[in-house]
């Protein structure tokens, strides 16, 4: 059985004459995590767009396995400031989620179901967006930078959760600065 | 869940975007008398006129930032990533704004035909012609608005505003047609067909402008 997810081959990116990244060639099965590393723009979030589909490549091929199954979650949260918590979840379709309240209380937001999300400090509304991963059921799981903003509690909390969803078959793609303890390729953008 | 029901939601707590237009365009439909000498037919000769440019303005300002939130935001990405057909769901959007804004401010100007006419029979034919040029208006908007869309409302607004002008004469024969008992129904039938090849086409150019934008 095929459990390759994505299939990139000699993938390159250039803006105007700048050479972003040139040949880059992987590929991720089910069960694994691919970290993305690499100095400020050095094409971490390029590529991560270039997986998604949003942003064309100069050169190369990149072959997504049901692109439809995937849960992203980039630089910006996709929350709308002047609706509640509650209403941002109704929006995403996750407030009637089995498991919505157990991650509400795990990370301290369930009092803050009626705030609202402008209300929230930048690491409130991060870990209310990074709800939409640990509710989703997609086998691609593609974030940028999912630690930035967090807490001690918050970043082993995602940790954990990505090493758990990682031993069930999903495949992680994820750009960070720091060492994550995840065991992953890695792919360091210079 | 349903996307009306959240384009609905969002609007309906953006109350400013939504109620603005409206109270627009009541402001100028009350002002327009104040700027007239009171004399009824003086106030008749013009008032269609201006009813049609009120809506226009009006459909112009609750366009403005209709996709602009959706994008600092990073909504859209996550919509073009998520959902397979994104013309659909813009579509969608439009009817709502049109829903919220542009079936009220045809109710005004009913109201506003009916008070400066003072003629039910004109009026009342005067509401279909708002209804379907305010649709028609508001896809147009919408494509300016997101030909513009990180680069300021008032681009989107030059270059969608000519394309509205021949709604602007095909709306000023319309009132014409309906005062002097002529077959307007000719002039309805032009402007629901046009608004049939805007609905359909709009949605699908908007959604390819802002996968553009978006890369």
């Amino acid at each position: 059985m095929n459990t390759e997810l994505i299939k990139a081959e000699n993938i390159s990116f250039k803006i105007n004459e700048n050479r972003l990244f040139h040949n880059l060639t992987f590929s991720l099965n089910k069960g694994e995590a691919l970290h993305i590393t690499g100095s400020n723009g050095s094409g971490k979030s390029t590529l991560i767009r270039i997986i998604l589909g949003i942003t064309p490549q100069s050169k190369g091929s990149i072959m997504i396995i049901n692109n439809n199954n995937i849960c992203y979650l980039g630089h910006k949260n996709a929350l709308k400031g002047y609706l509640s918590v509650i209403d941002n979840l109704m929006l995403h379709g996750l407030n009637n989620h089995k498991d919505l309240n157990y991650y509400l209380e795990k990370l301290d937001l369930i009092k803050f179901l009626d705030v609202v999300v402008a209300n929230l400090s930048f690491g409130q509304q991060k870990k209310l967006a990074l709800l939409r991963v640990f509710l989703n059921d997609s086998d691609l799981i593609i974030l940028d930078e999912p630690f930035v903003g967090l807490d001690k509690d918050a970043h082993d909390f995602v940790k954990n959760f990505l090493l758990k969803e990682l031993e069930t078959g999903k495949a992680i793609v994820y750009t960070s600065h720091i060492d994550c303890e995840i065991e992953s390729k890695v792919l360091n953008l210079q | 869940m349903n996307v009306f029901y959240l384009e609905y939601l969002k609007l309906k707590k953006k109350t400013r975007h939504w109620i603005g237009p409206i109270i627009v365009f009541i402001l100028i439909m009350i002002a327009y008398p104040l700027t007239v000498e009171f004399l009824e037919k003086d106030l008749e000769k013009g008032f269609y006129s201006l009813l049609w440019i009120s809506i226009l303005l009006s459909m112009m300002l609750a366009t403005e930032d209709i996709f602009l939130e959706d994008y600092n935001d990073g909504t859209l990405e996550q919509t073009i990533i998520s959902i397979s057909s994104f013309p659909f769901l813009i579509a969608k959007k439009i009817f709502i704004y049109w829903f919220m804004i542009g079936i009220p401010i045809s109710l005004f100007s009913f109201l506003f035909s009916l008070g400066i006419t003072k003629n039910l029979n004109i009026s009342l034919l005067v509401f279909p012609f708002a209804m379907i040029c305010s649709y028609i208006f508001l896809n147009l908007f919408v494509f300016g608005s997101a030909l513009s869309l990180n680069k300021g409302s008032v681009l989107g607004a030059i270059i969608t505003m000519p394309l509205a002008l021949p709604v602007l004469i095909v709306l000023g024969k319309g009132v014409i047609a309906i005062q002097f008992g002529i077959n307007y129904l000719e002039l309805l039938l032009l402007l629901l067909g046009s608004l049939s090849i805007i609905i359909t086409s709009v949605p699908f150019i908007v959604s390819y402008i802002i996968k553009a934008h978006l890369e």
